[in-house]
């Protein structure tokens, strides 16, 4: 057992537990967009930072890749975490206004102004979609492209993939695009990430044996039950 | 583009496990981008996602999935040669090639390109066209630089180039003469040995210009074949000790008659060579 | 070549090769690294060969091709040995002259260097201003070798570092030696080389440990491992042979940049011999001590430079990088335990195994102790690689060996440590050159790049130009880091536009800290380091572009426009090489610019000879 202080509070969690896993166990709430039970932890959007360390050597690092150390002190709500947390949700407002996660996440704590050029991309690149593809439905049909600003995630060469089964729950996973279908639109239909893929409801066949999250759908208004 | 070239590639770097970056610096120094198939190929053979290889492919940027044009013509961005200007040197690349960096030109000729820095900052702005390095290009000179690689780099301008010089030489082992002064290649004196490369056999050429490639056989060579040479005199191998530094295949010496040895690759269309004046070669 | 197969043998073998020399013999030694080729030294070398060929001088004078002895702007470069005689700028003509000086023993006054602060000729290297302020334990070396002979290496006295620690039997004795001599990382963040092998060498696996030389020198503007690597891939070599046997590793690869393709040329021959003399693989030099070293390169990404992105690469995998803890020394490559250090560092072990500890730690100050090579570039005269103690002050660099500006604008500031670097204004060039106190003014050492900028440089378009390169180079993984450089780039570039307002500038800076704060790697964590050092020291520059839309330095297009003023004397160079045709005028008569057709390239600024074009 690993002992560590959380906001004051001395607590004890089993070795390789993340900052987050212990965090969330003895009820300290960090909010995260690219973490799930059951996937492998990532790392990428940053929302999830807290303060460790102390004095000029303190720092903040992403709990949910942290590893729980002995006598560490960590703190999820120091002032400079508010900060930076609401600095990411402003960037995420400014390329994904749409989301409904994001709106939340940015209202509760607190985002009253997006001061950038507003985009709309509808994909923060979480990797959610990836791994839940890869680890929870074996496929491994998309993944990460380039790097850098062109960054982006998809199947290669954007053909459709082999492996793809249409199952969903690339969507199912996304914080960016969830409650976005748009029926006429198939390209829009999924964030950006899995637009190449096709959208389920778009093809009228394949669609009876199709689960769909969201019900009623809110474009096509087809209510399967 | 042929499975079983790939394959051969793929063989090549078994021992290095990691060899996926290698693998493909090796399809594209072949065909000069990763074809899709190429990637499928590679996929299979290795028994990686094609997820992974696309990953990989796309986010190094050495690698281009797209035909790149048979001159790469790459413009350093680096702070010191941005500093000098380079910004306007690749401006003015892309006004007289017509395409935007990254693009290759409808005829195939050129890819344009910008690197992030090449390591020769002191000599800004850097233009590399073909492994052959430019240095302080100024925007006047972007027009010759690109008329040059049309006429081809390699070129030597044997007749009139003070660089190019005659080497006299014999065999390393009987010391006997080789050179042919009846059959003039480049019209100095040829250097004559024996050739054998699988069942052929027979006399070749040299051009004994240091810094001419041209060769003339009895049978035809094919690119990228080993050759044995032999004195015609005493019909020892001409072999030397060292590997040819570029490919190594093995090199072939024999003595110059003002001092020294030189070396040159046995292997067709490489062009390894050395001139060795004193000192072992090691 | 014979594999060694003991000790005695090596000894032997190099002791042949130093009576076999003579000294007296003159050499020409002719500096062929890549900056040497592209200035034309292959030229000089095919023309050297054919003089002594023709005039039968092989015996008498002696040829030694080497990689770059650090005067960049002095290069194709020649120096005859034992003279000392130095040649700047050599053409294909003056070449065969000096090979016809140097039989008979001459010197060629006219081609000598021109110191231009004395405006007299120095014959001997020595004693020209940019090196003798130097101390050259590394460089120096570079002249000594040619690089792709291994007797070469031999003869000067290489791999008895190897020896002695072989000799030892005591491979904590290495370990502590190098601990002793306080090298710190050459490769920027400046962790002990001696700590790190420490905790290598304590990691127990029995699958093996890797030793890593990070050659993946992606700063614009720094290319000393470029030299080194090109010039002595020897040295290298020996480092990791020591540190192979320092820390039980029995594997080590190089990294390297795939744009260095004579580097790379370079070391794949000295690793072949290496190979085939025993001095890598099984049971080396009949000491029952194993290590193989293989070639890595780099297929193009700034951010492999990371530890962590530099193991995934080396696996075959994206170069993304990953949380620390767990830290390479404890799982890196495959796993296994792996240390990282950079190419300098690597060619520094062998110099401390031979020379002692002490000796070593006694050039430089306490805790940074001995030399460093910087490149040093830009708007200073004397450009190239310079060798110094660490603790130097700046302005000794960039005026004492530097030589001052190139041009007749005063130099502002310096840039050190690439991207991840930031700006010190002329005013703190007192500082000294260490880890610390350039972290304190809010840049680092980086590898050593130094890239000197006067008052027609703009400090927006540097930050501007910085978060271009960054944002195309950073994995992408991080939010912050891919959206909050993109974010920057987009902020600054309104402000060079002049559409910049002041509260962007305060977003600027607040996001410029968030960035720093919240990104998980090294490329991130630094990235906000050109933004912030030039707001701290320029911040009057930003306020001209925002509030009064100019750009002081002229550089900033939107903002400037270009004319001729009464200097113009009609030689129409300018009218021949304005892209646009926008310049026009009669012969012998004062030119006049067309400002809605200019594009403001800069074209005609560069050819004019009579400082006729104004930018404002």
């Amino acid at each position: 057992m690993i002992t560590l202080v959380i906001n004051g509070l001395e607590v004890s969690v089993e070795e390789g537990t993340t900052l987050l896993e212990a965090a969330q166990f003895y009820g300290f709430p960090i909010p995260t967009l690219c973490h799930m039970e059951g996937l492998s932890p990532y790392g990428a959007c940053r929302l999830c930072v807290v303060e460790i360390g102390e004095g000029p050597k303190a720092k903040l690092v992403s709990s949910c890749t942290y590893p729980a150390q002995e006598g560490l002190r960590v703190r999820t709500a120091s002032s400079r975490v508010l900060q930076a947390r609401k600095m990411i949700l402003e960037l995420m407002l400014a390329s994904c206004p749409q989301s409904k996660t994001i709106q939340d996440l940015a209202s509760a704590y607190g985002v009253r102004q997006q001061r950038f050029r507003q985009e709309y991309e509808d994909c923060i690149l979480c990797g959610l979609c990836v791994r839940m593809c890869e680890e929870q439905m074996m496929a491994k049909a998309i993944g990460f492209r380039g790097r850098g600003q062109t960054r982006s995630i998809g199947t290669p060469f954007d053909i459709k993939s082999d492996v793809c089964r249409l199952c969903g729950g690339c969507i199912y996973v996304c914080p960016a695009c969830q409650l976005r279908c748009t029926y006429t639109e198939p390209e829009k239909a999924i964030c950006g990430g899995c637009a190449n893929l096709s959208p389920p409801c778009v093809e009228k066949d394949p669609f009876d044996d199709m689960m769909c999250y969201m019900e009623p759908c809110v474009a096509c208004e087809i209510d399967k039950n | 583009m042929k499975a079983d070239e790939i394959l051969s590639i793929v063989d090549k770097h078994e021992g290095d496990r990691g060899g996926l970056i290698s693998i493909f610096e090796d399809i594209q120094a072949k065909y000069s981008y990763l074809p899709a198939e190429a990637l499928k190929v590679v996929a299979d053979a290795t028994g990686r996602s094609p997820v992974d290889l696309y990953a990989v492919a796309t986010f190094y940027k050495s690698f281009s999935l797209k035909p790149r044009g048979k001159h790469l013509c790459s413009v350093c961005m680096g702070t010191a040669c941005h500093v000098r200007g380079a910004p306007v040197i690749g401006g003015e690349f892309a006004r007289q090639l017509k395409v935007t960096p990254g693009e290759t030109t409808p005829d195939k000729e050129f890819t344009l390109e910008t690197v992030n820095c090449l390591g020769a900052c002191a000599l800004g702005p850097i233009v590399v066209v073909d492994g052959h390095y430019f240095s302080k290009v100024d925007s006047a000179r972007v027009k010759q630089i690109i008329k040059k690689t049309r006429d081809g780099l390699d070129e030597a301008e044997i007749k009139a180039d003070r660089r190019v010089y005659l080497l006299t030489v014999s065999c390393s082992r009987c010391n006997h003469s080789l050179m042919d002064p009846d059959h003039p290649i480049d019209g100095s004196p040829s250097i004559r040995v024996t050739a054998s490369s699988g069942r052929e056999h027979g006399w070749i050429r040299l051009s004994s210009l240091y810094g001419s490639f041209t060769v003339e056989s009895e049978f035809g060579i094919r690119t990228d074949t080993i050759v044995d040479f032999f004195c015609p005199h005493c019909h020892a191998e001409l072999k030397g000790a060292s590997a040819c530094p570029l490919c190594r295949a093995p090199m072939i010496s024999m003595i110059v008659r003002a001092g020294g040895i030189v070396q040159i690759c046995s292997r067709r269309g490489c062009k390894g060579h050395m001139l060795d004046l004193n000192g072992s070669g090691f | 070549m014979e594999r060694l197969r003991s000790i005695e043998e090596l000894k032997a073998l190099q002791a042949r090769l130093q009576t076999d020399r003579d000294p007296s013999i003159p050499t020409i030694v002719i500096s062929a690294g890549t900056c040497g080729q592209a200035s034309g030294a292959n030229d000089l070398i095919r023309v050297t060969k054919r003089e002594l060929l023709n005039k039968g001088l092989t015996d008498r004078i002696r040829l030694r091709i080497t990689g770059c002895h650090g005067f960049c702007e002095a290069e194709p470069s020649v120096l005859i040995e034992p003279r000392g005689t130095f040649y700047p700028r050599v053409g294909v003509q003056e070449m065969a002259q000096i090979v016809e000086a140097v039989a008979q023993d001459q010197v060629l006054k006219d081609l000598l260097f021109v110191d231009p602060a004395t405006g007299k000729a120095v014959e001997r290297q020595g004693d020209i201003s940019f090196f003798k302020a130097q101390v050259r334990t590394i460089l120096a070396r570079n002249e000594k070798v040619d690089p792709i002979r291994v007797y070469n290496y031999i003869e000067n006295g290489g791999y008895s570092a190897l020896v002695r620690a072989l000799e030892t039997g005591d491979s904590k004795w290495v370990v502590e030696e190098v601990k002793a001599s306080g090298l710190r990382g050459r490769g920027g963040a400046g962790f002990p080389t001696g700590l790190k092998w420490e905790f290598l060498a304590a990691q127990r696996n029995g699958r093996g440990k890797f030793l890593v030389c990070n050659a993946d020198e992606g700063d614009p503007g720094a290319y000393m491992d470029r030299s080194v690597l090109e010039g002595n891939p020897h040295s290298i070599i020996e480092g990791m042979l020591i540190g192979g046997y320092a820390t039980g590793a029995n594997e080590g690869v190089v990294y390297v940049r795939n744009e260095y393709p004579l580097a790379i040329k370079h070391l794949m021959i000295a690793l072949r011999q290496c190979h085939e003399l025993g001095l890598l693989g099984q049971d080396i030099l009949g000491t029952g001590f194993s290590f193989d070293i293989r070639l890595v390169r780099g297929a193009g990404a700034f951010v492999c430079g990371e530890e962590t992105a530099l193991i995934r690469s080396i696996e075959g995998k994206m170069g993304e990088p990953r949380q620390r803890p767990p830290f390479p020394v404890q799982k890196g490559i495959e796993g296994k335990p792996t240390a990282i250090n950079n190419v300098e560092s690597w060619a520094n072990i062998p110099v401390i195994i031979t020379e002692g500890a002490r000796e070593f730690a006694k050039v430089g100050t306490k805790g940074n102790t001995g030399t460093k090579i910087f490149s040093l570039v830009g708007k200073v005269r004397n450009t190239g690689l310079v060798e110094v103690p660490m603790g130097i002050t700046i302005e000794k660099v960039v005026t004492d060996i530097g030589g001052g500006p190139s041009g007749k604008a005063k130099i502002k500031a310096v840039q050190t440590g690439g991207p991840s670097g930031g700006c010190i204004p002329a005013e703190r060039f007192d500082l000294p050159i260490d880890y610390d106190s350039l972290t304190e003014a809010g840049s680092i050492m980086g590898s050593g790049g130094m890239i000197v900028m006067d008052e027609n440089t703009c400090m927006v378009d540097v930050a501007k130009y910085f978060m271009n390169f960054l944002k195309d180079e950073s994995c992408g993984k991080c939010y912050t880091c891919r959206k909050g450089i993109q974010r920057m780039h987009e902020i600054l570039e309104d402000v060079s536009n002049g559409k910049g307002t002041l509260d962007q500038l305060d977003v600027l800076e607040e996001l410029a800290v968030v960035v720093q704060d919240t990104t998980m790697c090294g490329l991130g964590q630094t990235a906000s380091n050109p933004v912030l050092s030039t707001l701290r020291y320029f911040r009057r520059e930003y306020f001209e572009h925002v509030e009064k839309h100019r750009c002081p330095a002229g550089v900033c297009k939107e903002l400037v426009t270009y004319s001729i003023n009464e200097n113009c004397t009609g030689c129409a160079a300018c009218v021949r090489v304005c892209p646009e045709k926008a310049i026009a005028g009669e012969k012998k008569k004062r030119h006049v610019i067309d400002t809605s057709e200019c594009i403001k390239c800069g074209a005609c600024k560069t050819v004019c000879k009579f400082d006729a074009i104004d930018v404002a």
